[in-house]
């Protein structure tokens, strides 16, 4: 249920002073910002490519023993995680614009998954940061495909809710792709009055398909045919192992996002509450509307340290791996403020996920009356 | 290679790395062998710093050559470079004229830049005391169009310099003493060279014996404390035949644009005066500044008030253009905007931008006098 927020939130004065305090937090890491941040985004990078390259010489030894094929797999779908979460979600978050360097900015960067990063960036930074968790502004609430929420009317297709969310894991990368371009405004002409669009639906067709194609060359025909070059029988064991790469990535990045957002007491706000905002209040809506789950550092970096949801939408562009330690002080904040701080372990954040996906797969009672 | 082929290989590397090139994939991992090597520039290391004056200091760099990096093209005496350098894990860039000849860089394979210390600069005094010998920086193709002309008559030259702007000169002097068939008497080179006093001249010892060995050299310093900046009497006191000459000038903008009224006011035509503005721009600024903001891409430009904090988005779309926006209000960047010189102010961050080219977010950016936007 959509919540009141002011009803709920504190009063000015105190909002103004949380304010305050939170941005003290971001001043105090953006002060000692530099060199020690460079090299940790630089090693990631080498890791990731390290990853890589590997990876895809181990699936082609897969030829000498199946073994090997598997730790490609392995390194693989750990690459294109990192590549996917603490480094591209955080370089095109602008985290990194300040080394000024030429690849590892938001401007150029682009990352190994289907979803085109200008896209991306398009969509999601301003949209779902900006309209975080808004029923009607937030695209990314429910991705138009789930309900979430009992603001949105039940349809018979909720029912089978269920499947719809093991598909949509299962072919995240898709999902996102499309979703970013607003697919169902794009290709299927539900054109609205006044179209938001900053560029044309012919340029945002031609980023969708241009992208898709050259992730389809490389994953399922470039590498594969490369194997083959070896042993025909290879095509396949590659072509394989690059799809269940996919897959695992698939997987996570939807759980680690259905997390930051879809837990049982993540709320969803108005449109109308949200015009105005002061900066407090914009803070006060991004913490209600977030949620975070612990875990070893080793998991916080695969997550992009999306596991720090709530550090994440409060500040964007400071660089994702002082979040964790920003964590401790924003909990204490809000404890002081007496705002609900939404977290848990990896596991109990899930559950809540899937009850929420179940609870919202059937109509209210009042739905279930007047039908 | 052909353009389309040019253009398949560009597909091909962004289907297979997400990068323009595959050298952008790797350039993480080169760096592991290779410090500081960058796709987007050349790589030289630090051979020596040398003090000139109590806040000047001579860089000497050796341009990389190798298998990994590709050779620094040739340059021609006059020309600056971009000078990239690494504070604190971000890229900063400078341009800095090059101090020595294109004939010592023949020989020794060095260059030299000659750096004034900004008073509270950011750079020039970090770069004094942080760049260790032996450690490696990014340096730009050679640039600029302040060279000596080729043709006959400009072959009798008055130089006219302003303190640090003596470095293009220097390397213009020592490549043409290396040739002294260009320099018989009745094809001389003139200098005049102002400092702020008479005891910090950089260069003094060795310009002074340059003249000696050199007829076709003359050089004149001047003291502006006592005899002020460039006038018409200094012209014609010190260098009468002037009239005859073609002039290039290099100095802080101040003296640039007084000797450019000085010389028209003579009767020199424009066409033969030649001048390169020296000097980094502001770096004290209190309050929002009158200043013009070019939009290079779209060629437009744009008067802004003194204390106007509009953003340079907002200026943007009121010239009509549109660029890509976003959120406004700093979350998204969408709006990055290459900004290719001059401050701003971010509003998001409350600080200033630093003067050189840099990547800014226009809906939070508001300029502080002169700015230069690549859209």
């Amino acid at each position: 249920m959509t919540i009141h927020l002011a009803s709920k939130r504190p009063n000015a004065e105190a909002l103004k002073g949380f304010e305050e305090k939170l941005n003290k937090v971001r001043d105090d890491v953006m002060k000692n910002i530099g060199e020690k941040d460079a090299n940790y985004i630089r090693r990631l990078i080498r890791i990731q490519r390290g990853g890589d390259i590997l990876g895809r010489i181990a699936l082609v030894l897969g030829f000498y023993h199946p073994l090997f094929w598997l730790a490609g797999v392995v390194l693989l779908a750990l690459s294109k995680i990192l590549d996917n979460m603490e480094i591209g979600h955080n370089v095109m978050h602008g985290q990194y614009d300040w080394m000024n360097d030429p690849h590892i900015n938001s401007r150029k960067f682009d990352w190994d998954i289907w979803g085109d990063g200008e896209s991306w960036k398009r969509y999601h930074n301003h949209e779902h940061h900006t309209y975080t968790n808004i029923i009607g502004k937030d695209r990314d609430y429910g991705y138009g495909l789930l309900r979430l929420s009992d603001d949105m009317s039940w349809r018979p297709k909720n029912r089978f809710q269920f499947i719809t969310y093991f598909l949509l894991s299962s072919f995240f990368q898709f999902g996102i792709a499309y979703h970013e371009v607003a697919g169902e405004r794009i290709f299927f002409g539900k054109k609205k009055e006044k179209s938001s669009l900053p560029i044309s639906r012919k340029a945002l067709k031609e980023s969708f398909f241009g992208k898709i194609k050259r992730q389809v060359f490389k994953e399922y025909i470039f590498f594969p045919l490369l194997a083959a070059l070896i042993s025909w029988p290879m095509f396949f064991a590659v072509l394989a192992g690059n799809m269940i790469a996919e897959f695992i990535r698939n997987w996570w990045t939807s759980s680690v996002i259905f997390c930051g957002h879809f837990t049982e007491d993540a709320q969803t706000f108005d449109e109308k509450e949200c015009e105005n905002e002061t900066r407090g209040e914009w803070y006060y809506r991004q913490i209600l509307g977030s949620s975070n789950f612990e875990g070893s550092r080793v998991f916080h970096i695969l997550t992009g340290h999306l596991s720090c949801q709530v550090e994440h939408h409060l500040f964007p562009d400071v660089p994702a791996y002082h979040y964790l330690d920003m964590s401790k002080e924003v909990r204490k904040i809000c404890k002081e403020y007496n705002i609900p701080y939404n977290t848990g372990s990896f596991l109990q954040q899930y559950w809540t996920v899937v009850k929420r996906i179940g609870k919202y797969s059937l109509p209210t009672e009042a739905e279930q009356k007047l039908a | 290679m052909n353009a389309l082929s040019q253009k398949s290989w560009a597909w091909f590397s962004q289907a297979l790395t997400q990068h323009s090139s595959f050298s952008a994939y790797f350039q993480p991992l080169i760096q592991i062998v290779a410090p500081q090597w960058t796709t987007d520039a050349y790589r030289a290391s630090v051979v020596d710093i040398r003090d000139e004056l109590s806040d000047m200091y001579t860089l000497v760099l050796a341009p990389q050559a190798g298998w990994l990096d590709k050779e620094w093209p040739n340059f021609k005496a006059g020309q600056y470079i971009e000078l990239m350098v690494e504070k604190n894990g971000a890229r900063v860039l400078r341009c800095f004229s090059i101090s020595s000849s294109p004939a010592h860089y023949a020989r020794t394979g060095l260059i030299e830049l000659s750096i004034r210390q900004q008073y509270k600069g950011k750079m020039t005094p970090w770069m004094r005391q942080q760049l260790q010998l032996g450690s490696f920086v990014n340096i730009s193709a050679p640039q600029g169009d302040f060279t000596l002309l080729a043709s006959a008559d400009a072959n009798k030259k008055l130089f006219i310099a302003g303190g640090s702007g003596i470095t293009p000169f220097r390397s213009m002097l020592q490549q043409q003493a290396l040739n002294p068939s260009s320099l018989q008497t009745d094809q001389n080179i003139h200098l005049l060279y102002y400092s702020r006093n008479d005891k910090e001249i950089a260069f003094k010892h060795e310009l002074a014996s340059l003249q000696e060995q050199h007829p076709g050299i003359t050089i004149t310093f001047i003291d502006s404390s006592v005899e002020g900046f460039v006038s018409a009497d200094h012209l014609l006191k010190y260098c009468a035949d002037f009239h005859q000459r073609t002039a290039y000038v290099c100095g802080p903008s101040p003296m640039i644009q007084q000797a450019r009224k000085v010389l028209s006011e003579l009767g020199l035509s424009s066409d033969k005066v030649h001048f390169e503005y020296f000097g980094a721009a502001p770096i004290e600024i209190e309050n929002t500044q009158q200043g013009v903001v070019h939009f290079a891409a779209s060629q437009q430009v744009l008067v802004t008030e003194k204390d106007n904090t509009q953003t340079l988005l907002e200026h943007a779309e009121a010239q009509g253009l549109s660029p890509v926006s976003g959120c406004r209000i700093g979350v998204c960047h969408q709006c990055i905007c290459k900004k290719k010189s001059g401050v701003v102010f971010n509003t998001r961050t409350q600080k200033f931008s630093d003067t050189g080219s840099e990547e800014i977010q226009l809906c939070i950016s508001v300029a502080q006098g002169d700015v230069v936007l690549d859209i």
